[in-house]
């Protein structure tokens, strides 16, 4: 079910936003859950995945989707003979 | 057998279940074009007049289905992958996307899900 309208976007605030996006620096953050808003096109994000913090260059198509779906959490099973390696 | 805009009717079932056959109307949009023509419900298509046919494939010419609603699925699975979003990367590896278990089972995911990435290999 999708959350209710009248609640708006949950998203937390970036307070260097702006100078995060005039310089482009990425702005490391843990909040996977926060939705991404039109104000933040062109900003860079480093996002933590529970190990890394991986890299995302937003785009106009992203904006709706929430931070975390960027950065996937899990690795894909691979075989490996021995254990210890 | 009724030949409609690609697709071929059966004459002996019920108009509302007859329309099934076409991808993208199922039981309730149906009886909802049904209802908008004035189609009785037990009207098979064979009792359909003439008049009656030319309103019909006017609706549905108007409405997306078949190959155009196939493209518009395609295209929004292959748009979330390029975007890299988690649900794109799960229709990439043939794997449920609505956070089902894949301990086990994950039968229906894996034999529809890929299609899309598989036809284009």
């Amino acid at each position: 079910m999708p959350r209710s309208v009248w609640k708006g976007p949950f998203f937390v605030n970036f307070p260097n936003l702006k100078q995060a996006i005039e310089r482009s620096i990425p702005i490391k953050t843990d909040a996977r859950a926060c939705t991404i808003l039109p104000s933040f096109v062109g900003a860079r994000f480093l996002i933590h995945n529970g190990k890394d913090y991986l890299p995302l260059a937003v785009t106009e198509d992203m904006v709706g989707r929430k931070l975390g779906e960027f950065a996937p959490t899990r690795k894909r099973f691979s075989y490996r003979q021995t254990k210890n390696k | 057998m009724l030949y409609l805009l690609g697709v071929n009717l059966p004459d002996y079932k019920v108009v509302s279940v007859a329309l099934r056959y076409f991808y993208g109307i199922g039981p309730k949009t149906g009886e909802q074009i049904c209802h908008r023509l004035s189609i009785h419900r037990q009207c098979k298509l064979q009792d359909l007049t003439e008049v009656q046919i030319n309103e019909l494939s006017e609706v549905l010419s108007k409405m997306k289905l078949e190959a155009d609603l196939r493209r518009d699925v395609r295209e929004n699975i292959v748009r979330l992958k390029n975007l890299g979003t988690y649900v794109g990367r799960r229709h990439m590896f043939g794997l449920p996307v609505h956070g089902q278990n894949t301990r086990q089972n994950g039968k229906t995911a894996k034999r529809l899900n890929a299609r899309v990435f598989r036809r284009q290999v």
